[in-house]
C-alpha cells in the first residue's frame, strides 16, 4: 500500500522535475535570443562597451556607420543624418535603436549567421568577429530625398515594387547621434539637446508616424472595389457637392476649393473621379464594397496589423495602420455606414504610416501583390579599414518576405490606369501634375500617382500627401514606388507631389546612369 | 559492529577526486590565467572529506544505500566549485581570528555536516528514540520556533536566525526534520484509521478530522509561526512535505487537492493582506515592469540563464559581477542555480537536477524497502523535504512560481541548511542500513 503510493509519488516528482526542466530550457535555449537582445541586459551593455562593432554601408559600399575602440570604449561615428532613423544609434548610455538594435547580435559578432560556427563559438567560448551590413539604399537617393524635404516636417519612403527593397527612407527633422554614441560620460548633453529640440526628432515618421491619409486612400478603396467586382472602371455615381447620410453631412468635392472653374460636376467614372478626387464618388464605392469586404481588403494590403521591414531576427518593426478604430491591435468593425463612407476617402478614424502608403502604391505597381519590404541586403565579414568599403566576403544575402497577392492583376491594371490619369490626365495634371517625373527631366516615362490633402480639423493646416510609382506606362515594370508626407503642408499638389516626382525622377536617372 | 565493504560507493566517489579539483583549476585559470596551489586546498579538503565519510561508514559497518553519499557528494561538489568561483569576500566568517572566504567557510560546514551525517547514521540505527517521543520532538521544534520568533535576529526582513556567540544558525532547518519525524510517527500510528474512514461533504471526500486533529493542530501552529516570520519559502516547503506524507500514508489524492485548494485560498488572502507577498507575486507575473528595481534580481537571473544557453559560458567565464558588484545579490544562496546554469549551460543544469533526482529516487527506494511504516514514512518525508526544496527554489529561479528564499540543498551557501541536509542523509542511511540488515537476517540478501 505504502509502496504503491510511493511509486505514484515518484511519478509526481518526475513531473515536477520535468516542468522545471522545461521552463529552464525555455529561458536557456528558446527564449535566450530575446533575452540576449534586451537593452537592459548587462551582457549587451558590457559587450557594446569595449567590443568593436561592425560597419554599415550603403548599396554602393559608402560608409554610413563605423566604430573605433579608443581607451577601451567603443565609439560609433555616423556619416549621414539622413540615415539616422533607420540605422538608429548604439549608445552605451541610452541603449540602441533602429537597425543598430535589431542587428546588434550580428554587428557585435555575439552571434554568427552560420549555425555551426555559432555553436562552435559557443562551445569554445570564442569571441567571434563583428560583421558588416550593406543596405539596399543608395546614399545619393537618400540625400536627395532628405534635401527635397528640407526643413519641412515629414517623411519620404521609396520602395522597389519588384523586390520590396527600400530605396529611400527619410524622416524629418533628423539629428546626428554620433555625440551620444561614444563615451557614456559625455553622452547626456547631446542626447538631451535632441530630446528637447522642436519637431520630436527621435520619432521615425516613416514607421511610427500616424497620419490621416486623405485622398490617397481612395487608391485602396478603388482597388478593393474593382477586385471584388463592386464597380467597373465605367461605373458612375451622381456627384453632388454634399450628401446627407443618416443625418451626417458628407462633404462633396467642390470645384471652387481648387480653383478649377472649367470643371463642372458630372456623372464621373473611376478615372475622372480619381482625377478630381471626388469624395462622394469614393464614398459610394466604399458603401458598395461594404464594411466587411472593405476591412478584408485593407488587411490584404497590410493594414490592421504591425508590419516589419525585413525578416526576423533583425526586422525593423512598423506600427500598424488602421482604416477604422483600433481594437485588440487590429481594426475594429466600422461603427456605421457614415464611418465607412468617410473612411473610403481617407477621413474618419483612418490612421496610416507612410510605409504602409508606399506599400499601397508598390502593390498597384507590382500587379496587385504586396511586396515584402527589406532594407539590409547582405552581411559580410568585418572590413578592417571601412573607409575603403566593405569586404568581398558575403556571408548572407537577404531579401524580402516575398510578395503576397492582394488583388488581381486585372484590378491592379485598372487602378494603375486611373492613377496615371490622376497625374497626367486632362484634369488630374492640374492637381497632381507636379508628381510626374516628366517635370523633372525624365522624358518618355509615365507616372501614376495620387495626391492627398488630409484634413486635421479646424484651424490646422492639412497634411500634404503623395503616393505614386514609375515607370507606369502599359507594358513597363515600375521600378520605384513612393509615399511622401509633408506635415501641415497644405494641399497634396502643393508640397508632396513635387517632392515625390523629383525623387522618382532622380532614381530613374541614377538607375540609368548605373 | 563489523566493518563492511562499500565498493559501489567508493567507485562512484573516485571520479569526484578528479572532477572537483579540476573544477577549481578551470575556474581559477579562467579568472586569473594562472594555476595556483593555494585554492586547491579547499578542493582537496572537500574530496578528502567525502572519502573520509566513506571510510567512516565502512568502519562503522553501515550497510545502507551506497548511492546516497556519492549523489550528495557530486551535488555538493558542483556547489563548492561554484562558491569558489564567486568573489570570496562576498560572504564568509571571521572565525578564530582569521577571515575565511566563502568556499573555505562552506568547506568547514561540509565537515560539520558530514560528521553529523556519520554520527546520525550510526546512532539512529535504532529508531526508538524517534518513534516513541514524537510529541516531545514536536514540542521541542515548536519551542525552538517560538524562541526564534521572539529572540531571533532579523536578517533581510525575516526573523530566522539565532546567534549563540558568533555562530548563527537558522532553527527553521532543524524544525523541518523534527516536523518530518513527528508527522511520520503520527501517520504510521494512525495510518489504518486514516486510510479507511472518511467523511463526505457533497462530492468532496474530506479527511476524518478527529483522527487528524492533533497533527493538523501542530502543523497549523508551526505554519502560523513560519508565515508570521515572513519565511514564505519554508512555509511552502512545510506544506509540501505535509501533503506529500499525507498522500503516501493514505493514498488519497483528494487530501492533497484539498490542501492545495486551502493553500491557494490562503495565498489569495496573503496577497491582498501583505505587501511583501504582493511584491513577490507581481514580480513573478512580470519582473520586466520594473527591471532595475523590484524585478532586478529575477530579471538578472533570467539573463544569466539566457547567457548560459545550451552549453554554458564555461566555468569561471560567466558574468556574475558587473563593475565589481554582483548583479544578483542573493547569488550564493537563493540564485546559486542561476550561476550554475549560466556557466555550465542547460546541459550542466540538467545534470545537476538529474543528480538530485538520483538522490530522491534512492531515498524513495529506501522508503519502499523499509521494514515498518514509521521508517517508510520517515524516509519519504526526509526525501521529499530535499526533493521539494530543490523543486521550489529551482521553480522560483526559472520564474515558474514566485521566488521564495530557500536554499538549494548541498549547493547554496549556508551552514544551517548544509547541516540539516546532511542529517537527512544520515537518517536515510540509518533507515536503509536497518532494512538491509533485516533482509540479510531473513536470508534475502542485501
Amino acid at each position: 500500500m505504502i509502496a504503491t503510493n510511493i511509486r505514484r509519488l515518484s511519478l509526481y516528482l518526475v513531473l515536477g522535475f520535468a516542468s522545471v526542466s522545461g521552463a529552464l530550457a525555455w529561458w536557456q535555449v528558446l527564449d535566450a535570443h530575446a533575452l540576449a537582445t534586451r537593452q537592459d541586459n548587462p551582457q549587451v551593455i558590457a559587450a557594446r562597451r569595449s567590443l568593436p562593432r561592425g560597419s554599415i554601408f550603403d548599396a554602393q559600399g559608402r560608409l554610413l556607420a563605423s566604430s573605433t575602440v579608443l581607451d577601451g570604449i567603443s565609439r560609433r561615428t555616423y556619416a549621414d543624418p539622413a540615415f539616422t532613423h533607420l540605422i538608429g544609434y548604439a549608445s552605451l548610455r541610452f541603449g540602441a535603436t533602429g537597425l543598430e538594435r535589431t542587428w546588434d547580435d550580428l554587428l557585435t559578432g555575439r552571434s554568427d549567421p552560420n549555425p555551426l560556427r555559432d555553436l562552435l563559438n559557443d562551445i569554445l567560448a570564442r569571441q567571434p568577429d563583428p560583421h558588416d551590413l550593406t543596405l539596399t539604399i543608395d546614399r545619393r537617393l537618400e540625400d536627395f530625398a532628405a534635401a527635397q524635404l528640407g526643413h519641412n516636417v515629414g517623411a519620404v519612403v521609396a520602395i522597389d515594387p519588384r523586390t520590396g527593397a527600400i530605396l529611400a527612407m527619410v524622416s524629418s527633422p533628423t539629428y546626428d547621434p554620433t555625440g551620444f554614441s561614444g563615451d557614456p560620460a559625455t553622452a547626456t548633453g547631446p542626447f538631451d539637446a535632441v530630446a528637447g529640440a522642436a519637431g520630436n526628432p527621435f520619432l521615425d515618421r516613416v514607421r511610427q508616424g500616424h497620419y490621416t491619409p486623405g485622398s490617397i486612400l481612395k487608391v485602396l478603396t478603388a482597388a478593393g472595389a474593382l477586385d471584388a467586382g463592386a464597380i467597373t472602371p465605367q461605373t458612375t455615381f451622381p456627384d453632388q457637392p454634399k450628401q446627407e447620410v443618416d443625418g451626417f453631412v458628407v462633404q462633396g468635392f467642390t470645384i471652387r476649393e481648387h480653383d478649377l472653374q472649367p470643371v463642372k460636376p458630372a456623372l464621373w467614372a473611376l478615372s475622372p473621379a480619381l482625377q478630381v478626387s471626388s469624395n462622394i464618388f469614393f464614398a459610394h464605392v466604399g458603401l458598395g464594397l461594404g464594411p466587411d469586404r472593405y476591412l478584408d481588403y485593407a488587411r490584404r494590403f497590410g493594414f490592421c496589423a504591425p508590419l516589419q521591414i525585413g525578416s526576423d531576427p533583425g526586422a525593423l518593426p512598423v506600427d500598424p495602420s488602421y482604416v477604422s478604430g483600433q481594437s485588440d491591435g487590429g481594426c475594429a468593425p466600422f461603427s456605421d455606414n457614415v464611418e465607412l463612407a468617410s473612411a473610403a476617402f481617407g477621413q474618419a478614424r483612418v490612421s496610416v504610416t507612410p510605409l504602409q502608403m508606399a506599400l499601397l502604391a508598390a502593390t498597384i505597381a507590382n500587379d496587385g501583390a504586396v511586396p515584402g519590404p527589406f532594407i539590409v541586403r547582405d552581411l559580410r565579414t568585418h572590413a578592417a579599414a571601412p573607409q575603403g568599403g566593405p569586404t568581398a566576403i558575403v556571408l548572407e544575402i537577404y531579401g524580402g518576405e516575398g510578395a503576397r497577392p492582394a488583388i488581381s492583376s486585372q484590378a491592379a491594371r485598372e487602378v494603375r490606369s486611373a492613377m496615371i490619369d490622376a497625374v497626367q490626365g486632362p484634369i488630374g495634371r492640374l492637381y497632381a501634375g507636379a508628381g510626374a517625373v516628366a517635370r523633372f527631366g525624365v522624358s518618355g516615362i509615365e507616372t501614376a500617382g495620387k495626391t492627398g490633402t488630409a484634413e486635421r480639423g479646424p484651424g490646422l493646416k492639412p497634411h500634404s500627401w503623395f503616393i505614386g510609382f514609375a515607370p507606369a506606362q502599359d507594358g513597363a515594370t515600375p521600378s520605384i514606388a513612393i509615399a511622401v508626407i509633408v506635415e501641415g503642408g497644405g494641399t497634396g499638389s502643393g508640397h508632396a507631389a513635387p517632392i515625390g516626382g523629383a525623387v522618382m525622377a532622380e532614381w530613374l536617372k541614377l538607375a540609368a546612369g548605373g | 559492529m563489523h566493518a563492511v565493504p562499500r565498493p559501489v560507493e567508493l567507485r562512484l566517489l573516485l571520479p569526484l577526486a578528479i572532477l572537483v579539483p579540476l573544477g577549481f583549476a578551470v575556474t581559477h585559470i579562467a579568472q586569473t590565467g594562472r594555476l595556483e596551489a593555494g585554492p586547491m586546498g579547499v578542493a582537496i579538503g572537500y574530496v578528502g572529506l567525502m572519502l573520509a565519510a566513506h571510510v567512516a561508514l565502512r568502519l562503522l559497518g553501515n550497510r545502507g544505500d551506497q548511492l546516497l553519499l556519492p549523489a550528495v557528494a557530486a551535488i555538493g561538489g558542483v556547489g563548492i566549485v561554484m562558491l569558489h568561483r564567486l568573489p570570496q569576500d562576498l560572504l564568509g566568517t571571521d572565525a578564530f581570528g582569521v577571515r575565511l572566504g566563502m568556499a573555505t567557510t562552506q568547506l568547514l560546514w561540509f565537515a560539520v555536516g558530514v560528521t553529523a551525517m556519520v554520527v546520525v547514521a550510526d546512532r539512529f540505527r535504532d529508531d526508538g528514540p524517534l518513534r516513541h517521543f514524537k510529541y516531545t520532538w514536536a514540542l521541542a521544534g515548536t519551542l525552538l520556533l517560538v524562541i526564534t520568533f521572539l529572540f531571533g535576529r532579523e536578517v533581510n526582513g525575516a526573523r530566522l536566525w539565532i546567534f549563540v556567540g558568533p555562530i548563527g544558525f537558522q532553527p527553521g532547518e532543524a524544525i523541518k526534520i523534527v516536523l518530518v519525524i513527528f508527522i511520520a510517527g503520527y501517520l504510521a500510528e494512525k495510518r489504518a484509521l486514516l486510510a479507511g474512514a472518511s467523511a463526505r461533504i457533497g462530492p468532496l471526500r474530506i479527511p476524518p478530522l478527529p483522527y487528524l486533529l492533533p497533527m493538523i493542530a501542530i502543523f497549523v501552529l508551526v505554519m502560523g509561526i513560519v508565515v508570521i516570520s515572513r519565511d514564505l519559502g519554508t512555509a511552502l516547503l512545510f506544506l509540501g512535505i505535509f501533503l506529500t506524507m499525507l498522500f503516501v500514508a493514505t493514498g488519497r489524492r483528494s487530501y492533497v487537492l484539498l490542501g492545495l485548494l486551502l493553500f491557494v485560498a490562503g495565498s489569495f488572502v496573503a496577497y491582498n493582506l501583505f505587501g511583501h507577498v504582493r511584491i513577490r507575486v507581481d514580480n513573478w507575473i512580470d519582473p520586466f515592469v520594473d527591471p532595475s528595481g523590484r524585478g532586478y534580481q529575477t530579471v538578472q537571473a533570467l539573463y544569466a540563464f539566457g547567457r548560459g544557453g545550451l552549453f554554458g559560458e564555461g566555468l569561471g567565464q560567466g558574468l556574475p559581477t558587473i563593475g565589481g558588484h554582483l548583479p544578483i545579490p542573493a547569488l550564493p544562496t537563493d540564485f546559486i542555480f542561476a550561476a550554475v546554469a549560466e556557466e555550465l549551460g542547460l546541459i550542466g543544469a540538467f545534470a545537476l537536477l538529474a543528480l538530485v533526482m538520483v538522490f530522491v529516487f534512492r531515498g524513495l527506494r529506501t522508503a519502499m524497502l523499509a521494514r515498518d511504516d514509521f521508517s517508510a514514512m520517515l524516509a519519504v518525508g526526509l526525501t521529499a523535504s530535499l526533493g521539494l526544496q530543490t523543486l521550489i527554489i529551482v521553480a522560483g529561479n526559472v520564474k515558474l512560481v514566485p521566488l521564495t528564499g530557500i536554499t538549494f540543498p548541498f549547493v547554496s551557501y549556508g551552514g544551517s541548511s548544509l547541516l540539516a541536509c546532511f542529517v537527512v542523509v544520515g537518517l536515510l542511511l540509518a533507515i536503509s542500513h536497518r532494512s538491509s540488515v533485516d533482509a540479510q537476517v531473513e536470508g534475502r540478501g542485501p
